[in-house]
């Protein structure tokens, strides 16, 4: 129960998106089309769930004050949070590196639309942010760790193509020209965080 | 009417003769083709004859919700004298009183709306839609009656302007205009909108939904300091909560609508007549009504297996939950509005369902906003465009596999 409630609170109560404003750039620009949105938000989620619950491991084991002490007792009181932000940039490029791989491999037409956003997903501030998040919200299980990282990727894959297919939609609305492409995105952006406001709160 | 006709004439000779009056076209072919019904044909393209067009559609619509706007009426004066105590005044005088407070509203909405519109037409210099008939009128009809005018001014200049121009005018908008003027007001002004309260004339008082929102507070409260042994606090928290209760009104109270609220959305019943008006001349799509009704219904269920001891408010029977607050109103006004809810047959279902079954969810899981309708509802417009995208996916995969097989 704990679990569901943290994924639905991952995913629409503190939206990465319009909670937080995470992840903006690859949102607003792979978000012309559904079929772009849903590859890109379909890589946030993979990475999100797998980053979160190895960033968990790593500040559990590794990072956080004491974590070392399974080396013995001599190590009780290493403190190496400091390293925290390096370490997980690492393992996320990493981890984004591989799905670069696989997408190539298995989806070149998908690996042509998203081009630099694919490896910019790695400086995703929603992929940071999740992880820190992590550290920040203190979650006693990797199990946790899982639920909020793949909540949180569900969160931003709805964001992502809700927006895409209103895009698609309006397409050929009369827009007027100053507030044609990302005006009109940054707009409709709005627009939905008040929609999902009603989620604040629960 | 040939005096109209010819006072229409003149203006229109006006128009036509003079250079610097042209670029007003716009305003007075809004009014001629409001007051006649216009000899226009089409210019190129294909030719469509049909008896309904955007004006018809519109009036259609307003006239669904005149039983709404004069029991709406009656009912302010009726909860005013209520509060007063003296509730044995004619209905009249009822009456008298709630269009006096209602007018004002009516007059601010259509004045800003239309303003922004004619000026962003002359702009455009194309002709004037009728988009904002209805608009015009739903955002009353959702405000608490005493919210001060510059509000309704300055949420209904947002809405049409950020909701509804930028995207191109009508028929172009993404979320549901009355409902962004709502919402706009809920998050900028929450003490005068958030749903718990109606202020009429220095009266304050709580909702059905508010008093019910508190009694699930108290309620909490009250097994908080039973686990305390507290015996004190419970005893005054059963007090309280049992004074409440006697408030919460009966399914048929609710169903006839005399009890606070905002202006048009009290009174099931003339949703309800709406409702016929739309259905049987095909304006409404059926489909959005009864998923509606059955996502607020299966979530009303739900939550009385899931909670029904321990919380009044999840356990109040569906079918009252239903008719408290905004539900039906937006059930048969808002949901239904066929440019923001989903455009393909069973996206609607989807859409229907999504939006009442998260009514009743934020109605009764989030504290801090006992109405939940209208967020539900632009939930759902925004998702809709999503809903029907994966719609038309799933209809080509599936008819691909046919012409396979075939």
């Amino acid at each position: 129960m704990d679990l569901v409630s943290l994924f639905i609170r991952s995913a629409f109560v503190e939206n990465m998106i319009f909670a937080f404003f995470f992840g903006m750039c690859s949102y607003l620009a792979v978000s012309k089309t559904v079929k772009t949105a849903v590859g890109l938000g379909a890589a946030v989620i993979f990475v999100l769930t797998v980053t979160v619950p190895v960033n968990w491991l790593l500040d559990t084991y590794v990072l956080q004050e004491g974590a070392l002490s399974w080396l013995g007792s001599e190590y009780a009181d290493v403190d190496l949070s400091f390293l925290s932000f390096i370490m997980f940039i690492a393992v996320i490029a990493s981890i984004v590196q591989l799905v670069e791989m696989i997408v190539e491999k298995f989806s070149p037409a998908l690996y042509g639309a998203l081009g630099i956003f694919l490896p910019l997903i790695a400086v995703n501030c929603a992929i940071l942010g999740g992880a820190l998040f992590m550290q920040q919200k203190q979650f006693f299980s990797i199990g946790e760790s899982f639920t909020y990282g793949f909540g949180s990727g569900i969160g931003w894959f709805i964001a992502v193509v809700a927006i895409a297919a209103i895009r698609e939609k309006i397409r050929y609305s009369h827009i007027p020209p100053p507030v044609r492409g990302v005006g009109m995105a940054f707009i409709l952006t709005g627009l939905m965080g008040l929609a999902f406001l009603g989620f604040l709160g629960f | 009417m040939k005096f109209l006709r010819n006072i229409l004439n003149k203006q229109k000779e006006a128009v036509e003769g003079n250079e610097k009056l042209k670029k007003f076209w716009p305003i007075f072919d809004s009014l001629d083709t409001f007051a006649f019904t216009p000899n226009h044909t089409t210019k190129s393209g294909s030719h469509i004859r049909d008896g309904i067009d955007l004006k018809r559609t519109m009036m259609t619509v307003i006239i669904a919700l005149v039983p709404c706007l004069l029991f709406g009426m009656w009912n302010v004066g009726h909860q005013f004298y209520l509060a007063e105590g003296t509730p044995d005044v004619s209905m009249m005088e009822k009456f008298l009183y709630g269009l006096i407070e209602v007018l004002p509203l009516i007059v601010v909405s259509y004045g800003v709306g239309l303003g922004v519109e004619f000026i962003f037409c002359i702009k455009n210099g194309h002709e004037i839609q009728e988009g904002f008939l209805v608009s015009g009128m739903l955002i009353p009809l959702i405000m608490p009656v005493d919210v001060p005018l510059w509000m309704v001014g300055v949420a209904t200049a947002f809405a049409v302007l950020i909701g509804k121009e930028i995207f191109g005018g009508t028929g172009m908008n993404v979320v549901n205009i009355a409902l962004t003027a709502r919402a706009f007001l809920f998050f900028a002004h929450p003490t005068k909108m958030s749903g718990d309260k109606v202020w009429i004339d220095g009266h304050t008082g709580a909702t059905p939904l508010g008093d019910l929102a508190t009694i699930q507070k108290y309620q909490a409260e009250m097994s908080a300091a039973a686990d305390a042994g507290n015996q004190g606090l419970v005893d005054q928290l059963g007090t309280q909560i049992a004074e409440l209760s006697e408030k919460t009104p009966s399914v048929m109270e609710a169903f006839i609508g005399t009890i606070p609220g905002s202006v048009g959305e009290t009174s099931a019943l003339c949703c309800l007549i709406g409702a016929i008006i739309l259905l049987w001349t095909g304006i409404a799509s059926w489909r959005i009504m009864v998923s509606f009704f059955v996502g607020g219904l299966s979530m009303g269920l739900l939550l009385n297996v899931v909670g029904g001891d321990t919380s009044q408010f999840m356990g109040l029977d569906p079918i009252t939950q239903l008719m408290l607050g905004g539900f039906m109103f937006g059930l048969v006004f808002m949901a239904t509005d066929p440019v923001t809810a989903s455009q393909t047959n069973s996206g609607k279902w989807i859409y229907g369902f999504i939006c009442g079954f998260l009514a009743i969810l934020i109605r009764i899981a989030n504290p801090a906003y006992p109405e939940g309708v209208m967020l539900a509802i632009l939930f759902g417009n925004v998702m809709a465009p999503m809903i029907d995208h994966m719609v038309i996916s799933f209809n080509i995969k599936r008819r691909k596999k046919r012409l396979q097989i075939a």
